[in-house]
């Protein structure tokens, strides 16, 4: 039987998802799609800020509990990796930091005091948690928020899943963050487009993929205006004010975890700072200012004026 | 493109690649354990009716268990057992007539006793993709018996995680010099060997239940007899067969577990046994639960068993008093309180258990007079680091 | 030993229940509860296994046999 290409689209972390994989039995396909699909939503229901009984919700419901609470190993793992991303970033990617974004009110861009963001900054700080092992001490007023490391790590788990059920060609969008099963039958890379921020239907740049992932960060939504600055959504957790760094990068690694941080690492420095993290890197990616240059190392060429097909799509 | 890759990079490839569904596979805990128990058991003395002559009074029993479990590297974990055991008192020496031609039972006095026991076992297990293997070695050590042994064990997991399959693999070699062998006419110095073979496994049913089954198969060769008890002569090789099921299931609302298991076991000396038990583990507010417990337990007598020793047996005819080939039933029960305080956590258990023939499922056609009932108490903790 | 052909066709039988049903992965938490293992107090079956080994006849069942002991 001929193998020919799957695609299951499904809702799940706010986005919409999609997973192409080249299959010979449309019901194996089915099954592995629901599997992988079911994968995605176990994250998501884990760590959702919002359920009442996630187990995020249950962590941060332990904040100030002297006893701590006790991590599974993923959840650990997840921490390791969130240190290792506030080291990396010198304290700028900080998982305490949600109650920050929280009070830059972007639906109504209204701006906060200093005095309710000092308030804020007195709980904050990732280097304020202590955990040994599988314990977590989470301090008082304090909680945690794995929103932008989850994402991208469902995407490389469900790639790795999709590996151990024998797919060995397909690609997953996870919202516009991709994780490659394995390249195309022919040894080909896939190729993913970069959409322009400001014109979400045209492409600013493709990237080839044939192993690993790629993730973005950018405020194509959420940034405002506020007397004449423009404010993009990452707030800076040093000084609770917004980051004044690039509007928009996407970086390919080798997986979406590892894509996804180092984007979002360059999105909280300044703009020359994070231009020349994403050089040194020596990873592909493509950046936008917020004066809106283009700028990128690696990408694949890109035909004038291509639009987002509904192959390829990023944001 | 670069082919040097930023500090950066490399650290941050580090920590995504141990996550776990990136790097998937069986993983060992994370964290290193200390656990410390101990109990106390005490069989109930004998009546004057059971023991018209000499002691009454039976084992006493305090035993300290220790483990530890740690994690080594990414994949192992390493296990530490120790035991100690102290005990006192007697033991049925030889069953004899009483005035009236009933059977009754005579126990050893200063002799017999084995006081102190020692135990030291090391293993190790090794976690893979799809399952485990782990190996472990041991020595116990009393007065008079000394056993060494070694095991070996295997799982994997199939069907997307839902099924396991284990294989696990066991050989003792134990070493018999009873105390004062001269001067009670014993045997001076035995060996036997016994060896294991049993094959499991286990199915999640769905989000609340498990099951599992297992059969296990032993042979056990050498000098099988006991050497305190008097006229005590059994075959020289025992063939064991033992076929195990457990249930589990989680009651949501309750916020409890049951734990059902069941064993059929029989062996070539004629004994048959059924084992039923089940447990209740009650969560309850603040991190306490508590977990009540019953046992049923009943057997049938080995094909040699006597209540009452011949002395003049030949070395060929194989008999037995020991109550531990009698037939007979015994139920026993109790609870545990268990207390977790973050890295701490406690444990008290209780248990009365009671062997009678009235509780055999089996036909009595001899019955013991020996029959044990005793009652145990435990305390430990265990310490997570 | 009449008894064996009947407990290994039980056996078997238990064994090829597999793939029931379809337990979704976030489900999966309460199987993870200690409550819910097999072995919740490993020093308290590895003390019940002992002191029933001296106390009965029977072995065995759910682990090969481990360590020796002069108490059966």
């Amino acid at each position: 039987m001929q193998a020919t290409l799957r695609r299951f689209g499904f809702q799940a972390m706010s986005s919409p998802c999609e997973l192409q994989f080249y299959s010979d039995s449309t019901i194996e396909a089915k099954k592995a799609s629901r599997r992988l699909a079911a994968e995605v939503v176990r994250l998501e229901k884990k760590y959702s800020r919002f359920l009442r009984n996630s187990y995020l919700t249950a962590i941060n419901y332990s904040a100030g509990d002297s006893l701590g609470i006790r991590l599974d190993s993923e959840t650990y793992r997840l921490l390791e990796h969130a240190l290792a991303c506030f080291e990396e970033s010198e304290g700028l990617f900080d998982i305490t930091s949600a109650p920050l974004a929280q009070l830059w009110d972007f639906r109504n861009a209204r701006v906060p005091t200093q005095a309710q963001i000092d308030s804020a900054l007195e709980h904050i700080g990732f280097h304020r948690l202590h955990w040994k092992k599988s314990r977590l001490h989470l301090p008082a007023g304090m909680s945690i928020d794995l929103g932008g490391i989850v994402k991208e790590y469902a995407a490389d788990a469900v790639a790795s899943n999709a590996r151990r059920l024998g797919i060995t060609h397909g690609l997953v969008n996870l919202g516009g963050d991709f994780a490659v099963i394995g390249p195309k039958p022919d040894d080909s890379p896939w190729p993913v487009g970069i959409v322009d921020p400001r014109k979400p239907d045209t492409l600013m740049a493709k990237i080839n993929l044939g192993s690993g992932g790629i993730a973005s960060s950018g405020d194509y939504a959420r940034c405002f205006e506020h007397e004449g600055k423009r404010y993009s959504h990452i707030i800076n957790p040093k000084t609770g004010w917004p980051c004044e760094g690039l509007r928009a990068v996407s970086v390919a690694a080798n997986l979406s975890t590892v894509a996804g941080s180092m984007a979002t690492i360059a999105m909280l420095k300044s703009r020359d700072a994070g231009i020349k993290y994403l050089k040194d890197s020596g990873l592909p990616h493509v950046y936008m200012t917020q004066e809106e240059d283009v700028g990128g190392e690696g990408l694949a060429p890109l035909a004038a004026a291509q639009t987002a097909t509904d192959e390829q799509a990023t944001a | 493109m670069k082919t040097h890759y930023s500090r950066s990079l490399i650290a941050l490839s580090t920590t995504a690649l141990a996550l776990p569904g990136i790097s998937q596979g069986d993983a060992p805990p994370l964290d290193s354990t200390f656990s410390y128990k101990f109990s106390n058991y005490k069989e109930d003395d004998l009546s004057r009716t059971e023991a018209p002559f000499g002691e009454l009074e039976r084992y006493d029993i305090d035993v300290h268990q220790f483990q530890l479990i740690t994690p080594w590297g990414r994949n192992m974990a390493l296990q530490v057992d120790g035991n100690y055991e102290s005990l006192s008192g007697a033991s049925p020496w030889f069953t004899s007539t009483g005035l009236d031609g009933e059977p009754v039972v005579n126990l050893s006095g200063a002799s017999g006793i084995r006081d102190r026991r020692s135990e030291l076992a090391i293993g190790a297990r090794y976690y893979l993709e799809n399952g485990s293997i782990g190996g472990n070695i041991g020595y116990s050590e009393e007065d008079d018996y000394r056993a060494r042994y070694i095991g070996l064990s295997g799982e994997r997991h199939f069907n997307n995680d839902l099924t396991t399959i284990g294989l696990g693999f066991s050989h003792s070699a134990d070493d018999i010099f009873p105390t004062d062998a001269s001067l009670f006419n014993r045997v001076a110095s035995e060996s036997k060997q016994s060896t294991s073979l049993v094959l499991s496994v286990s199915q999640i049913i769905n989000q609340t239940t498990t099951v599992q089954t297992a059969l296990s198969i032993t042979e056990q060769s050498g000098y099988l007899s006991d050497p305190y008890k008097l006229f005590d002569v059994r075959p020289d090789d025992k063939t064991q067969f033992a076929w195990s099921s457990s249930f589990r299931h989680f009651f949501v609302e309750a916020e409890a577990a049951a734990h059902v298991n069941y064993r059929l076991y029989h062996d070539d000396f004629g004994v048959s046994s059924h084992t039923l038990d089940f447990a209740w583990h009650q969560n309850l507010p603040d991190d306490w639960r508590i977990i009540p417990n019953i046992r049923y337990y009943t057997q049938s007598a080995a094909k040699f068993f006597t209540n009452i020793d011949n002395p003049f047996t030949s070395s060929d005819q194989y008999q037995s008093s020991d109550y531990r080939l009698a037939a007979f039933g015994a139920i026993s029960g109790g609870f545990s309180v268990v207390k977790n305080w973050g890295v701490w956590t406690g444990t008290l258990t209780a248990e009365r258990y009671v062997a009678k023939e009235k509780y055999s499922g089996y036909t009595v056609a001899l019955p013991s007079t020996a029959l044990v009932s005793y009652t145990r108490l435990s305390v430990g903790f265990d310490y997570t680091f | 030993m009449k008894q064996l052909p009947r407990v290994l066709a039980l056996f078997l039988a238990f064994a090829m229940i597999s793939g029931c049903v379809e337990v979704r992965p976030w489900e999966r938490g309460y199987l993870a509860r200690d409550e819910m293992a097999w072995d919740s107090d490993p020093l308290e079956s590895a003390l019940n296994d002992h002191i029933f080994f001296s106390k009965e006849a029977s072995s065995g069942g759910s682990s090969a046999a481990g360590g020796g002991c002069g108490c059966n």
